[in-house]
Order: structure tokens, then sequence, then C-alpha cells
């Protein structure tokens, strides 16, 4: 009985409010959905190269009438540093003009935007094509 | 209910949730805004934030057992507090990297969203630590002095774990100072660019830097217990803190993935480099130990 009083005591010491214990809930949800996503993460993780796709449509504006957007994603399970990729606009065989877009960081699952010039109006629809043409390992 | 009447009062939470804040914001501000971390947390494995989240509470239930709370706070007000600080942690990293526009909420996958949210939550967590602790002192209750002469008298007849308790403040500090630096590239720069002779006058000064400190603080006021042995002790806890201080440097780095790849002498010149940073906290860590 003493003992359970004195436990009491220590307890009653730094009682708690509501608001104090209604932080320390969303503080604990937050950080067991943190855990329990993490661990889903880690459970499903395997390792898996940056796989990355390049998408591309013309989107000119008054100043810049021959302006591309460009949307990379990375659909693979790695983030890639510092992706290069280039615009190429062909007429027949021929390669007429190459435009380069940089991006730092395309994380995994993510995509990242850009736009790219070119000087003259491409003559056909389907003349111009992208690739990636290099990124690293972070 | 019935120990509503003994609970604290709100408006007291409430400016303890405000020194929280202050602090968290406070010391983790430049890593809210520097790259490098947003980069860390979409380059780091599921796995490793689960090993920085524990390694961040572990050490804020150490902060909050030595340091930041009275000395008599029960175990469970420890864990509770620890989580509390951690949630605040979590919501101001958010919001502030909302308002930085360095996450949405669409058009960014929930894997990088949550990365980046995670690492910071972690770096402002042990800031709300701190600030709830040291921002201020509260004038408890008529009490207060009393508790103040009980604390005294239990810390040294706890002196057994009093080297522990400064060994993870030193640690805290180490990891809160030279967390903010760790991720920049600039600790690479001066590591590969520097010459040997560099490094050993780095860890030099550090160790320079540790003593000053720790003889201030530690050894101004406590010289009397002493058995006269102020050289042994000085140097003993001028080891212990430049120790703590790399090893924090080590986990900082190996955290932010600068050990891949690169030679054991980079490894090392990184450490030193970082531990002149790491060593301020750790020393200065422990004058905030009263």
């Amino acid at each position: 009985m003493e003992v359970t009083k004195e436990k009491e005591n220590k307890e009653t010491k730094d009682p708690k409010n509501l608001l104090e214990w209604g932080v320390f809930t969303v503080g604990l949800v937050l950080v067991l959905a943190i855990f329990a996503y993490l661990g889903y993460e880690t459970y499903t993780h395997a390792p898996m190269s940056p796989e990355l796709s390049v998408e591309y449509w013309p989107a000119p504006t008054k100043a810049q009438p021959y302006r591309y957007h460009v949307l990379v994603r990375n659909t693979g399970g790695e983030t890639a540093e510092s992706v290069t990729l280039e615009l190429v606009m062909q007429q027949g065989s021929t390669v007429i003009e190459r435009s380069e877009l940089q991006i730092m960081y395309v994380p995994q699952e993510s995509e990242r935007e850009g736009w790219i010039n070119f000087s003259r109006k491409p003559a056909t629809a389907n003349a111009v094509s992208a690739r990636i043409m290099s990124y690293q390992k972070p | 209910m019935k120990t509503n009447s003994l609970s604290r009062p709100v408006s007291q939470s409430l400016k303890e949730y405000a020194r929280g804040v202050a602090g968290g914001l406070l010391f983790s501000f430049p890593m809210l805004y520097t790259m490098e971390v947003w980069w860390a947390g979409f380059i780091a494995t599921p796995f490793q934030l689960m090993v920085l989240i524990v390694v961040t509470y572990l050490l804020l239930l150490g902060y909050n057992r030595y340091a930041g709370m009275r000395p008599d706070a029960s175990w469970r007000s420890v864990f509770v507090d620890s989580v509390e600080e951690m949630g605040l942690g979590v919501i101001l990293s958010f919001g502030i990297l909302l308002m930085l526009n360095r996450i949405s909420l669409h058009g960014m996958s929930v894997e990088e969203l949550m990365s980046k949210v995670i690492i910071e939550a972690m770096a402002i967590s042990i800031g709300v630590s701190v600030g709830t602790a040291q921002l201020g002192v509260e004038p408890d209750d008529a009490e207060e002095e009393n508790g103040e002469e009980q604390d005294r008298i239990r810390q040294e007849q706890k002196r057994g774990s009093g080297k522990m308790a400064t060994a993870v403040i030193a640690l805290c500090g180490a990891i809160l100072v030279g967390g903010n630096v760790a991720p920049t590239e600039e600790i690479l720069m001066i590591a590969v660019e520097a010459e040997p002779v560099h490094i050993l006058s780095m860890a030099l000064v550090s160790l320079v830097l540790s003593t000053v400190v720790v003889s201030f603080s530690d050894f101004r006021n406590t010289s009397a217990v002493l058995n006269g042995n102020v050289v042994f002790n000085i140097l003993y806890d001028t080891c212990i803190s430049y120790l703590i201080a790399l090893a924090a440097s080590a986990f900082s780095l190996w955290f932010f993935g600068r050990f891949d790849g690169v030679s054991f002498w980079i490894v090392t010149a990184q450490c030193i480099t970082l531990g002149v940073i790491a060593t301020l906290g750790a020393s200065a860590g422990r004058l905030l130990i009263k």
C-alpha cells in the first residue's frame, strides 16, 4: 500500500495536463506512423537502379516559340544524380539541332520538369526525339 | 481526473512548447536551409531513416534524463516528453518545409516528401528538447529552492553516473552543433584539399578548445571536490569529449554518405575537420548541464 502511494507521489510530481497528453498522443501517432511506413518500405525495398523515362511536348510562348516542356520520371528504386538529357531535332536522317537539359537530382518514384528551346521550328511533329544521356549514383 | 488539480497549468505547458519551438528552430534552421540535407533525405534508404529515428530518440532520452528535466523526473515522464518532442519536430519540419516550398502535397512522391520531413524533424526535435530546457528558467514554486538543494545533494550522490551524464550531454552537443555542418560539401572539400599538417593542427586546436571549455565549465566550481588530481581529470575529460566528438562526427558523416568510396585518409581527415566543430559542441554541451 505504501509502495503504491510512493509511486503515485512520484507520478504526480510531473503531472501532465490534457494539452500535454494531446501533444504526446499526436507525437506518438506520428512517430508510429512513420515507423510503420519506413518498416513497410524497408520490407518491400529492393535494390533497383534508377529507371528514367522522358516525356516532352511543345509548349510555345510568345518569346520562346519553339519551346518544349520536358518531364523526367524515375520509376526505379534509387535516386539519379546529375541527369543529362537531350532533345534532338531531325529532318529525315540528318540532325539539325541538339539541346541539352541538366537536372541535379531525380529521386526515386519522382518526377522533375524543365524546358528546352530550339532555334527553329521542327519540320514535322515527330521530328523531335529525346534520350537520357547520363546520370550518376548519388 | 483526480490529478487534475495537481496537473500543470496549460499556460505553463504553452510556455514550454514556445520555448521548445524557439529552440528547435534556432538550432535547426541552418539544416532546414541546407540543400544537402534535403537530398540526404531521398538518398537515404528507409532503413537508414529508421536508424536515424532510433538514434535520435535515444539521444532525446539521454538528454532529457541528464539535462533536460528535473533530476527527479520519472523515466515515464522522460519517455513521454521525448515522444512529444519528436512529434513537435515532425510537425514543425512539415510546416517549415512546406513554407519553403521544399515539399508539396501534389506532384511530389510520398517517398520524397516523407524522407525530407523525417530527416529535418530529427534535427528539430533535438533542438526542441534543448530549447525547452535551456531557453529561460521557469521560477517554479516555493519549493524550488528546496528542490535545487535536493538536486545538488542527489547529484553529489550520483557521482558514479556523473561521467555517464557528461558523456550523454557531450554526445548531444556534438551531434547538435556538428550535425549542422556535416551534410555540407565543404567538409569534404576541406578534408580533400588539406595537407596532413592542416589536419594535425585541426586536431590540436580541437583538443585545446576542448580543454579550455572543459576546465572552465567543469572545474571552476567543483575544484574543491577533486583530490588535487586536476591535471588527470582535465586530461581524462578532454579525451572523452574529443572521442565523443569524433564518434558523433563519424556517425553524421556516415549518415550523409561521406564515407562511400573514399580512402581511409579522407575518412579520417573528414572526421578531424568536422571534429573541430563537434568538439566545441561536445564541450559546450557540458556547460548546459547545471
